[in-house]
């Protein structure tokens, strides 16, 4: 066993684990953050990101041992309260989703796309930056579209980090 | 708001929990006291199970349980039927292998299901599983349809010796045969229809809950049509009778027919 320290959503929390521990276990099974899902055993699909330190990462094969005194963000920490994200909005507004599984990833790579390439995204870059996350229900088109609205949205609303 | 006309715009009402990672997916669902279970499988496409022993893997911290094909043979425990009976053209009914949980005497793909470890935590369990010796003796299998068909193929299942289900035609075949004799040209084609895969996002997933006071089951699974679960799982597997039996589907990462 071995303890990991770390801010989850803006709260310390400390735990005893098997060194073992991926960060997406950790945070689903010892946090009971369930929104980070788990969709493959490859790294491929992107159902388990979540920002560590400010970037985007896959939590799946990522060492909660890795995030040890880091900074975690999950998809139910970028919310203020009952006041939702500008990408969690775009996504619903835009019909963004269907089964909701891949969702949570979406949103947390399309805001790390926004801080990294900005808020004025055309839809070869959004197609080309979302390449890490995968969807089997709405075909990438709305997907695209709620990422180009939220981009825009969080540009008016003066926001380019995900709230911590 | 209300919505007053036909073709207005109206939003999901899912979409919330969604977007904020409140879904309750089978995974999501959690159990006080809940066991984890991890699956010894087979390396080998075609073998006989000689033996298994699971005695390293029971004495493992936490292991509370490994149970094999023959458990469930013990429990009366039924296989996977096949919802659709077909009758060959000779009129003899299509000749399909068991598909028990857990393989009984013979593995018959890579991954093949021979044992499952129960354990309190699922390291534990994935541990304990690495520590099941499974004996095989390995045969020789075959991968595809059309080498199946051919003769000297070994047997998948000893029920069809020749690897054919069955043979099966629809139609007036009379009225096809003289069409056929009539035509100027004649063409023959082989159509290779391929796997289907639909491979939802969300991978399968279960979660089994006895009530030993009610003496009631509930299983949480990522299905399409609990009530189809329900009623195999009562019938023809045995768990339990329907009363005494719910299966819940809730949040669901999609099926798309699988």
């Amino acid at each position: 066993m071995t303890t990991v320290s770390m801010t989850v959503n803006g709260q310390t929390v400390t735990k005893d684990i098997d060194p073992r521990t991926l960060l997406v276990q950790f945070v689903r099974e010892h946090l009971r953050l369930t929104g980070t899902h788990v969709g493959c055993d490859t790294s491929q699909c992107g159902a388990c990101v979540v920002h560590l330190d400010g970037v985007s990462v896959k939590a799946c094969t990522t060492l909660a041992v890795q995030a040890d005194g880091g900074v975690v963000t999950t998809i139910e920490g970028i919310a203020q309260g009952a006041q939702l994200h500008p990408m969690q909005e775009a996504f619903r507004e835009h019909h963004g989703l269907q089964c909701g599984y891949c969702t949570p990833g979406m949103i947390m790579s399309a805001i790390d796309i926004v801080n990294r390439k900005g808020t004025d995204l055309d839809e070869a870059t959004i197609r080309e930056e979302l390449d890490g996350n995968i969807c089997r229900c709405t075909g990438y088109h709305n997907i695209v579209k709620a990422v180009m609205a939220g981009a825009q949205a969080m540009a008016a609303g003066g926001m380019r980090q995900a709230a911590e | 708001m209300a919505v007053t006309s036909i073709g207005e715009r109206v939003t999901r009402k899912e979409d919330h929990r969604f977007i904020t990672g409140k879904g309750r997916y089978t995974d999501d669902i959690n159990r006080p006291g809940q066991t984890f279970a991890v699956f010894v499988r087979s390396p080998h496409a075609a073998a006989t199970i000689r033996t298994i022993n699971a005695s390293k893997a029971l004495a493992m911290p936490g292991v509370l349980a490994v149970l094999t094909g023959d458990d469930l043979a013990t429990d009366n425990v039924g296989g996977l039927i096949c919802g659709w009976m077909i009758h060959s053209k000779d009129g003899t009914p299509m000749k399909a292998g068991p598909h028990p949980a857990l393989a009984q005497g013979k593995v018959r793909y890579v991954g093949d299901h021979v044992a499952v470890v129960i354990a309190e935590t699922l390291a534990q369990a994935k541990d304990a599983a690495e520590a099941v010796a499974v004996d095989y003796e390995v045969g020789k299998a075959v991968v595809d349809v059309a080498s199946a068909l051919t003769k000297g193929a070994p047997a998948v299942h000893d029920v069809a010796p020749d690897n054919r289900v069955f043979s099966w035609h629809l139609g007036d075949k009379a009225a096809t045969d003289a069409a056929f004799a009539k035509a100027k040209h004649v063409t023959s084609l082989d159509i290779v229809n391929n796997r289907l895969i639909p491979n939802p996002m969300e991978p399968r997933a279960a979660v089994g809950d006895y009530d030993s006071g009610s003496d009631a089951f509930t299983l949480y699974t990522t299905s399409q049509n609990p009530h189809v679960a329900r009623l195999v799982l009562s019938a023809f597997i045995g768990i339990a009778p329907e009363h005494k039996l719910r299966v819940v589907a809730p949040d669901v990462g999609v099926g798309f027919g699988s």
